[in-house]
């Protein structure tokens, strides 16, 4: 299937990266966010925040993708949370259960306050 | 530095045409040049030689006439001496007008003195003498000082007449060289020209045919299947343009060569898939179970089991995350380890806790499955079902009377995604199906359906949709649902849609099914 570039802003904080993509999060354009993920954490930057705000639809790829990146980021040493207010993801992520043992929160300082330290 | 084909061509004949001109314009100075030296040898230096013929031609005529007249007293010897007096005058002055060079105006000048001085010797001694009958004394002065004057006038017409044919002579050299320089000037032009249009007719042509050969045997090369051909064109110009073209042609062409190598690897994996799958649905007493599917692709991660057995039936509805061929690889390892589970005896929480272990073993890190599991025992309509990470399922309540069902979504235990987690729950909820009930189970391409708009057709809109083809009979009820959801996306569905009616039905008396007669269902 062709693959479709999405915007994605990363920015540095104190202890941990912010990804802020922007547009719609599914089987065409989830290689752009898996590949940013994948790229940071090959740079040793293990700590994320993925800023779901400006994503206005998400599907089980764009999912499947996010909660790959928690797995990988657990993995090594660091911890991936999600910030998001959109009713409509958050039901996905409480359908499919991925909402249990993930940081899933408001704001991108709440989520980044519930980072776990693995390390 | 780079031109197009055009202007190598308009350039090539421009410096053709500039060495026509140029030839042209060595011929014209040439001719120009001729020109300026006949006209300084017939305009200037044959005049000034006649000038200066007459002027020493008339002053000897003058003395012979005077020589005469004293001889034989002829008067008119005085008058041919005094025509030629005013000839030599008209010739001084037409030779003072000519004679450019200071030199020859000095020359000129000392011969006009010395002919006035033999004028005025003839005119105020020698003729005076005679007329007094002294003829012999008159003859001795004009012997003794007249002579030695015309000897000097003709001696400086001897020196102007020998600068004019200086100056033919120079004339005659001018021409010469000239022309000698013409010539080298001409045959240097006419090699530059040949050189040149040796280059425009040979070398050129010669480039272009060898790169148009180059594109021509790779064009070949591409028409026999070789999508390797290399281009190496650097002429700058049209053909090296053709030639990346066709570069990038091949490339393409090599790219759909290999699509369509994919294109054979997924009819493969369709046909795979179909054969795995595709099963006639089981006729099961007391229940109707209607399929729909429309997939957005050859091959997709939705799936559907049906399965009768005793008086059991199992309906499983699995939605793989993602799509293609990974998406149905999914969705295939899921059915395949829920049918062998069933096939030994295991229960549907064995069965899923399996699947759940295999798709985790199985697939990728960003991958995993929804599903529900539903077994309904169609004598007494007892329905249990478990939902791991599913949209939940529609039920259409049948109240009798003959009034209109109504609907809702079926809430219950909620367990997690297979694939992923260790321990996803295995939550089961236990509900009934009455006669006349439909329960309806779907895929989440349903709820994401967008409009233009990007607008979610989601779940409230099902829901009404649902409730509103409630009356519908259970063979109609998908398609219509199907027309409102393409409808919605006006036409852009990109995601597969799968539903399950299971409506159940009035039964006497269920016969169990034995083991040997049992079919599976499945579709992907």
């Amino acid at each position: 299937m062709p693959q479709q570039k999405i915007e994605i802003e990363t920015t540095k904080e104190s202890d941990h990266y912010v990804l802020s993509p922007s547009g719609d999060l599914d089987v065409y354009t989830v290689g752009s966010l898996r590949d940013t993920i994948a790229q940071l954490l090959e740079d040793k930057v293990t700590r994320l925040v993925v800023d779901l705000d400006k994503v206005p639809f998400m599907d089980s790829s764009g999912l499947g993708a996010l909660m790959g990146g928690v797995r990988r980021a657990r993995e090594a040493g660091g911890d991936l949370a999600i910030a998001c207010t959109r009713e409509q993801h958050l039901k996905l992520f409480e359908i499919t259960g991925f909402g249990e043992g993930v940081t899933i929160a408001p704001t991108v300082e709440e989520a980044a306050k519930g980072l776990r330290s693995n390390s | 530095m780079r031109f197009s084909l055009r202007w190598k061509i308009v350039g090539g004949y421009s410096l053709l045409l500039l060495l026509i001109a140029l030839l042209g314009w060595v011929t014209l100075t040439l001719f120009a040049s001729l020109r300026n030296v006949q006209r300084s040898v017939f305009n200037e230096a044959i005049p000034e030689l006649v000038a200066v013929d007459e002027i020493v031609r008339s002053y000897t005529a003058q003395s012979g006439a005077v020589r005469g007249y004293l001889i034989g007293s002829n008067p008119q010897l005085i008058n041919q001496y005094n025509s030629e007096v005013a000839n030599a005058q008209t010739w001084q002055g037409e030779a003072r007008r000519l004679l450019k060079p200071r030199r020859d105006k000095r020359l000129l000048g000392q011969l006009v003195v010395s002919g006035r001085q033999f004028q005025e010797l003839v005119d105020e001694r020698v003729i005076p003498l005679a007329s007094g009958g002294r003829r012999s004394q008159a003859f001795r002065v004009l012997s003794e000082e007249g002579a030695p004057l015309i000897s000097r006038v003709e001696t400086l017409g001897g020196l102007l007449r020998r600068a004019q044919d200086e100056k033919v002579a120079r004339s005659e050299t001018d021409i010469r060289t000239n022309a000698n320089r013409t010539i080298v000037t001409l045959v240097l032009v006419l090699i530059g020209a040949l050189g040149i249009g040796i280059v425009l007719a040979v070398v050129l042509p010669g480039r272009l045919v060898a790169n148009i050969s180059t594109l021509v045997e790779a064009t070949r090369g591409i028409g026999r299947g070789d999508f390797n051909q290399e281009l190496d064109i650097h002429s700058g110009d049209e053909i090296e343009e053709l030639g990346t073209r066709l570069s990038e042609m091949q490339l393409g062409l090599k790219r759909l060569q290999q699509l369509a190598f994919q294109d054979r690897e997924l009819e493969i994996a369709a046909s795979i898939q179909q054969n795995l799958l595709q099963r006639t649905l089981p006729v099961v007493p007391g229940a109707r179970v209607v399929p729909l599917q429309r997939q957005a692709n050859r091959v997709g991660g939705d799936w559907y089991d049906v399965d009768y057995f005793g008086r059991t039936l199992t309906v499983a509805i699995g939605d793989a995350s993602g799509k293609g061929i990974a998406a149905a690889l999914m969705g295939t390892v899921a059915l395949t380890v829920l049918r062998a589970e069933r096939r030994l005896g295991a229960g549907p929480k064995r069965a899923v806790e399996q699947a759940n272990r295999a798709l985790k073993e199985a697939t990728d890190r960003d991958a995993f499955t929804t599903l529900i599991y539903v077994t309904l025992d169609v004598t007494s309509g007892e329905m249990r079902w478990m939902n791991m990470g599913h949209p939940p399922p529609f039920v259409l309540r049948s109240p009798g009377g003959g009034e209109a069902p109504r609907g809702h979504y079926l809430q219950g235990a909620r367990n997690r995604a297979l694939g992923w987690f260790e321990d996803p729950g295995l939550g089961e909820t236990v509900d009934s199906l009455q006669p006349g009930d439909k329960l309806i189970l779907f895929t989440d391409g349903w709820l994401e359906a967008k409009s233009p708009g990007g607008e979610i057709y989601g779940e409230h809109r099902f829901a009404e949709d649902l409730s509103r083809c409630a009356t519908a009979d259970s063979a109609l009820l998908g398609e219509e649902l199907v027309k409102r959801v393409e409808a919605f996306s006006a036409g852009r569905l990109d995601d597969d849609l799968t539903m399950l009616v299971v409506e159940r039905s009035e039964v006497e008396m269920v016969p169990a099914v034995p083991e040997e007669t049992r079919e599976e269902v499945g579709e992907a």
